[in-house]
């Protein structure tokens, strides 16, 4: 019976064929182009990133490293205050994150989808491009005269009545560093979001008005399902910016709000390694679980495949 | 049937709509019987599409006296406040959902239960024959599957007036064929009024009850298939409805639904009347005659046989073009083209008049 299976083959398979040696079969039937993409993304990411997770386990004495294998420079971290720096950053992360994408989608939903005309269209996302060309700090800085005691802010407050007289700025405090990550990340979230929606196909907005759908329900029925990958890309690139920053915390925030990139610059100036890259394996581990859950939840709102459907069209 | 007691299913009155300086609808008026199927047929630019987004709502009317539907006024009124829904071009199928989803969307949003909703669609889908596909995604349907489910979609919150923007434009040519009498088919058993759009006279013709011939954002003729293909009111029509030739004169009298037409030459032609407005003496009008009405014969000099127009010409030989055979013929009016469905030997030798009957002639005012 298992005899008759290469019989059949072998009156099918001209000879020439059979003569092949087997490896030579499989490196014929190799996506080059994946395979070769895989192998530099593993060279290029995977083993830097393992060289960072083993570096972790190792700790420093009096700025030399000790090759021994231990959990005290993790312990060190959970110990030292800095968890605490962690949470804050992930509780600062998310809420800036949370309201770029309010502010983005419904920005983007006006300009792809409103009456925008054309020249406006294009002004503004040649706008939306300019911070990209300037340097985040010299964007940040200008706000620290702004936001400041002495600054406009305050008189300008204190005139429409939201404040009283002689108030201190809101620099140096969590509103200011919220603040100047909301204006840097903007482009970031924007952009992706506003791309996803433009692809939407206006004759499916035509469509759902037409079978007598509510503009509430064209929107949350077929516009925000369809611009779901530009929402996702659009929220992990904000969030890993967000989590990253360093610029805002410590010009706005003054060194009163510490932040977890903070704290690897401290660790990098005090030269120790292992302790950065514990700080940096946890992020990463972070970011692992993030992306998870975003797929998690992608799948329970449907095949998440299938609105990425809408962008091969 | 009698038409005159039922209220209209559709009432447009003076419809005029403009793109910037172009002028999409040019005072359009069209009134629809419940049960129809209308076809709106014309070139693209011709305005069909704006005259079906003003009914759908999609599009807003810049003056218009009367828009009802249902014997109720919509003027002003979005697109999901009109007993109408539209088969859209491109199918405009929601690509995120399966094709019961699809199909059950238009009542789903109308707040029936999701368990009613599937279970209609499924009913739907087996109208259109696709209900073993219900499960499926978009993605895995052929053009034509694409088309039945957008229909589904279309017709199952029971609109009053279904509206269908060019559907199988998209489609080759053998499902195109299928679908033309799958179409009627459903609307007869559905019994709901159908306006179909269409640059296809032969689309038009063969699945409407009246044609809408439509020209530069205005109506230039309005009647059932047959009036449209045999009595063309203009030239336009006459040369859209497929009329080889075409000849322009003066109408010198007119009696019992014909027109005496003197052409430039002098020639004398006797024609019907084509459209519904008569033709005065003394006025310019153009002939129609199709070429396959034309026939060659040998008269040698002796006069025509009586009833019959004739025009001394002189043929050129006949060209092969498998089911029939062409040729053309200079007469002292300009050149006609000819046609002969009837196979080989129809050669009359030594023809030097062609001649059609007064009947195979249609005039109208130029």
């Amino acid at each position: 019976m298992s005899t008759s299976i290469p019989d059949t083959q072998a009156q099918v398979a001209p000879p020439s064929l059979a003569a092949k040696t087997p490896w030579r079969t499989l490196l014929g039937r190799i996506d080059w182009p994946l395979a070769l993409f895989l192998v530099a993304w593993f060279i290029a990411v995977v083993v830097p990133l393992l060289g960072v997770v083993v570096y972790s386990f190792f700790e420093t004495k009096s700025f030399f490293t000790v090759y021994t294998p231990s959990l005290n420079t993790w312990a060190s971290i959970f110990d030292s205050g800095r968890f605490e720096v962690i949470l804050r950053t992930l509780r600062i992360a998310f809420t800036v994150t949370a309201v770029e994408l309010v502010l983005a989608f419904a920005f983007s939903l006006w300009l792809a989808k409103g009456r925008a005309s054309r020249t406006v269209k294009a002004m503004t996302l040649a706008l939306m491009t300019v911070p990209f060309f300037l340097d985040l700090s010299s964007r940040t800085i200008i706000w620290r005269a702004i936001l400041g005691e002495n600054g406009p802010l305050i008189p300008l407050l204190t005139g429409i009545g939201l404040v009283e007289p002689g108030s201190a700025g809101i620099l140096y405090s969590e509103w200011a560093v919220h603040f100047g990550m909301i204006i840097a990340l903007f482009p970031t979230m924007m952009l992706p979001v506003y791309i996803a929606i433009s692809l939407v196909d206006d004759t499916l907005i035509d469509a759902s008005n037409d079978l007598g759908a509510s503009p509430w329900q064209t929107l949350t029925r077929v516009v925000i399902p369809l611009s779901l990958p530009g929402v996702i890309a659009g929220i992990l690139f904000t969030l890993g910016s967000a989590m990253a920053a360093w610029v805002e915390p410590s010009m706005l925030g003054g060194g009163f709000v510490n932040l977890l990139s903070n704290s690897i610059e401290s660790a990098y100036s005090a030269l120790r390694y292992p302790v950065l890259a514990a700080l940096t394996t946890l992020i990463v581990m972070i970011l692992g679980v993030l992306v998870l859950a975003f797929v998690l939840i992608g799948r329970r709102f449907g095949d998440l495949s299938s609105s990425f459907r809408v962008l091969r069209s | 049937m009698n038409t005159a007691a039922q209220a209209p299913i559709l009432e447009i009155q003076d419809a005029v709509h403009s793109y910037g300086s172009v002028l999409a609808l040019d005072h359009v008026s069209l009134r629809v019987e419940p049960g129809e199927f209308v076809s709106i047929l014309g070139e693209s630019g011709s305005g069909k599409t704006t005259l079906l987004r003003l009914i759908s709502g999609l599009e807003q009317a810049q003056s218009i006296t009367r828009l009802a539907i249902g014997g109720q006024s919509v003027i002003g009124k979005p697109p999901a406040q009109r007993n109408c829904t539209t088969v859209f071009q491109s199918y405009a199928l929601f690509p995120h959902m399966s094709v019961e989803e699809n199909v059950a969307y238009g009542l789903k949003v109308r707040g029936v239960a999701r368990a009613e909703a599937l279970r209609q669609a499924r009913e739907a889908l087996a109208v259109v024959r696709l209900e073993a596909k219900a499960q499926r995604s978009i993605g895995q349907l052929s053009g034509g599957e694409k088309q039945r489910v957008a229909l589904a979609r279309a017709f199952v919150i029971r609109p009053a007036l279904l509206l269908l923007d060019e559907p199988l434009a998209a489609l080759d040519e053998k499902l195109r064929i299928d679908m033309q009498s799958e179409l009627v088919e459903i609307q007869r058993s559905l019994g709901m009024t159908f306006i179909f759009i269409t640059h296809s006279k032969e689309e038009a013709l063969t699945m409407s009850d009246r044609v809408v011939l439509m020209r530069r954002g205005r109506v230039e003729q309005i009647g059932p298939p047959v009036a449209l293909f045999d009595s063309p009111s203009s030239l336009f029509a006459a040369e859209f409805m497929g009329f080889e030739n075409l000849l322009g004169g003066r109408v010198l009298d007119t009696r019992d639904g014909t027109a005496l037409i003197e052409l430039a030459n002098g020639t004398r032609i006797r024609s019907r009347v084509g459209g519904d407005q008569p033709l005065q003496a003394g006025v310019d009008a153009g002939i129609a005659v199709r070429a396959e009405h034309l026939r060659l014969i040998s008269a040698a000099g002796t006069n025509a046989p009586a009833g019959v127009n004739a025009l001394p010409c002189e043929p050129s030989p006949a060209a092969y073009r498998g089911k029939y055979t062409e040729r053309w013929a200079d007469t002292p009016a300009g050149r006609l083209k000819l046609r002969n469905w009837e196979g080989k030997n129809v050669d009359v030798p030594s023809a030097d008049t062609v001649i059609w009957e007064v009947e195979d002639s249609i005039a109208f005012p130029a």
